[in-house]
């Protein structure tokens, strides 16, 4: 019995071994995704400079890459999806979070949570089918050609980003202890009073960061964007917030990665080059999104 | 027995049930079958490419299973230039194309004998919406098209149409549609002008999309129009002769923007690659070919 027990401890912790494997595994996979992002774009950036960021000059027939149209339309694509899904998820959150029996709180959630899960080409299908003709109906007296506007990709982003910009909104104002609800609500204050100057102030980091994650999504969003945003190269307005641009066909950074230029590019170091500097760019914007959704959170965390 | 070295004796008398142990077993659990699915994913006859010629690649693959017990996947992941990068990664077996095959798509992969294998032909029509047909357009000069594709004719009403925008929806540039289209056009690809336009990608998205909106206009395969939703306009000459996509004027050469449907392969045809080949060649596959309205070899 007893030298049964004593050959168990100086086996190797088979747990502990796998778990590092793993961990090795995963950061290897990502140091050599990023490494071949780099060496692989090498040849464009060498070829254009910063050009290939800035300019906004995209004819890969003719050697020319600039992808600012691309990266414009990413970001405004991300932030209009914000724009219009976060005061939609800040209400519904502080509808589940200060104005709900706790038990009907739970099915909301599990309801919330499961849109969540909806893959994104059902949305798209459903933005093709139904979003689609709407907006080109809505947006004909303001110009549109189509349904396939900006506008479009960001109005289907907002609804794809909502479920899980509620639901985090919601865990951030749960957060906020009940402390000082009484305590709030002890000196006098209503319920809504209680949620403007008590709840919200309190509850602002964690719901930037569940912005942030929201905002990180859409812009790497891919299949639903490529079916509704027109897929036109180059379209960058003179001014940054301008309306004619909403109502036209636009490209992001996805939309054109997910599009079949991938396949003619092979073979051209320059092209093939430009679409991974395209990967590059828009890994940094996702990365700095979710690094800074990170950031908040901590600070966030260490405040309460 | 071992020596105790010291280490005070602890007790595990569950080891046999630890977590860990379950956990470890679960995960190999899940990934087991996906390595047995890369590892018999071989013996699969794997197709890919232009979204034409899939409608009838597809119908002989279904047919070929149901007769042979042939195992195939199929797929239109990035049209032409899909099936031509797929076939020379060695990624599949047969490549769909119709976009044309060259010396410099072969020389692009040099390390495979890349062939192509012609089972038909498609005619490439200009497609309208509803109300352009209605408005009265009923076929473009060569030089209307070049106009409209540069964005110096943007109105329906300058070549013989209703107050409209013309709203053109370009195929993707690796599309076997768009080559055949810019080569008529302009001669070659690398001669066609940088322009900017809304794109589209397969030909069920080409087809919904001008469906979907006033003043539409695109390339596609002339089987994919019904003259119910989708109009094919026909090609207007000097003398002002207007040729419409048929099967007969296809036939007799006289329509102008006609493709070969190609099917790429790598090295002489051998096994499944062989029995896939030799039906679409075949008065069966002719047949097939006709009933999508293509042309078959031997009509020619």
């Amino acid at each position: 019995m007893d030298s049964l027990l004593l050959k168990k401890r100086y086996r190797p912790d088979l747990w502990a071994v796998f778990s590092w494997a793993v961990l090795g595994l995963v950061l290897g996979v990502l140091v050599y995704t990023l490494a071949t992002l780099v060496v692989q774009s090498l040849p464009a950036w060498r070829e254009m400079g910063a050009g290939l960021l800035l300019k906004n000059d995209w004819f890969f027939r003719h050697g020319r890459f600039g992808a600012a149209g691309m990266v414009y339309g990413t970001i405004v694509v991300g932030l209009l999806a914000l724009a219009l899904a976060l005061p939609l998820a800040l209400g519904a959150a502080i509808w589940m979070a200060e104005y709900l029996a706790p038990r009907s709180r739970w099915g909301v959630k599990v309801l919330i949570e499961s849109l969540a899960a909806v893959p994104s080409v059902v949305y798209g299908l459903l933005g093709v089918l139904i979003l689609r003709r709407w907006m080109g109906e809505w947006l004909a007296p303001f110009g549109a050609w189509s349904g396939d506007t900006l506008l479009t990709g960001g109005v289907l982003l907002a609804i794809m980003i909502l479920p899980t910009l509620t639901t985090l909104t919601e865990d951030a104002l749960q957060n906020v202890s009940q402390r000082q609800r009484a305590a709030a609500r002890g000196l006098g204050l209503t319920r809504g009073e209680v949620v403007w100057s008590v709840i919200l102030r309190q509850a602002m980091p964690g719901v930037l960061a569940a912005s942030l994650l929201g905002l990180g999504r859409a812009l790497g969003e891919t299949i639903a964007v490529y079916l509704v945003i027109g897929r036109m190269d180059n379209q960058l307005p003179e001014r940054l917030f301008s309306g004619t641009a909403l109502v036209q066909p636009a490209q992001t950074l996805t939309s054109k990665l997910g599009g079949s230029e991938l396949y003619i590019a092979l073979g051209d170091p320059v092209h093939w080059g430009a679409m991974m500097a395209l990967c590059l760019i828009l890994l940094g914007i996702t990365g700095l999104c979710a690094g800074a959704s990170l950031f908040l959170n901590r600070l966030w965390t260490t405040n309460s | 027995m071992c020596a105790n070295f010291g280490f005070p004796n602890v007790e595990e008398s569950h080891s046999l049930i630890r977590p860990s142990w379950w956990c470890f077993a679960l995960l190999m659990a899940f990934l087991l079958p996906i390595f047995a699915s890369v590892a018999t994913a071989v013996d699969v006859l794997r197709v890919q490419g232009s979204t034409t010629v899939n409608s009838v690649v597809a119908d002989a693959l279904e047919i070929l299973q149901a007769e042979k017990g042939l195992s195939y996947r199929i797929d239109t992941q990035g049209g032409s230039s899909g099936g031509l990068y797929a076939i020379g990664r060695g990624a599949v077996e047969v490549g769909m194309s119709s976009a044309g095959f060259s010396e410099q798509d072969r020389a692009r992969f040099p390390e495979r004998d890349l062939r192509a294998l012609t089972i038909g032909y498609d005619a490439l029509a200009l497609i309208v919406s509803a109300d352009v047909w209605q408005g009265g357009v009923r076929s473009l000069t060569a030089q209307e098209m070049r106009g409209i594709y540069e964005g110096r004719i943007r109105n329906w009403s300058e070549v013989g149409g209703s107050d409209q925008r013309i709203v053109f929806f370009n195929k993707e540039p690796g599309r076997g549609t768009w080559k055949s289209f810019v080569r008529w056009l302009y001669g070659s690809e690398n001669a066609a002008p940088p322009v900017n336009h809304p794109e589209v990608g397969s030909n069920s998205e080409t087809r919904n999309k001008v469906i979907g909106t006033r003043g539409a206009l695109s390339q596609l395969s002339a089987a994919w129009v019904d003259g119910e939703q989708v109009f094919a306009l026909g090609i207007r000459d000097a003398a002002g002769e207007i040729v419409f996509p048929s099967q007969t004027n296809l036939a007799d050469g006289s329509y102008p923007l006609t493709r070969p449907l190609n099917l790429l392969i790598s090295g002489p045809p051998e096994g499944k690659v062989q029995l896939l080949i030799e039906f679409l060649q075949g008065p069966r596959g002719a047949e097939l070919i006709r009933k999508h309205g293509y042309l078959p070899l031997s009509a020619e």
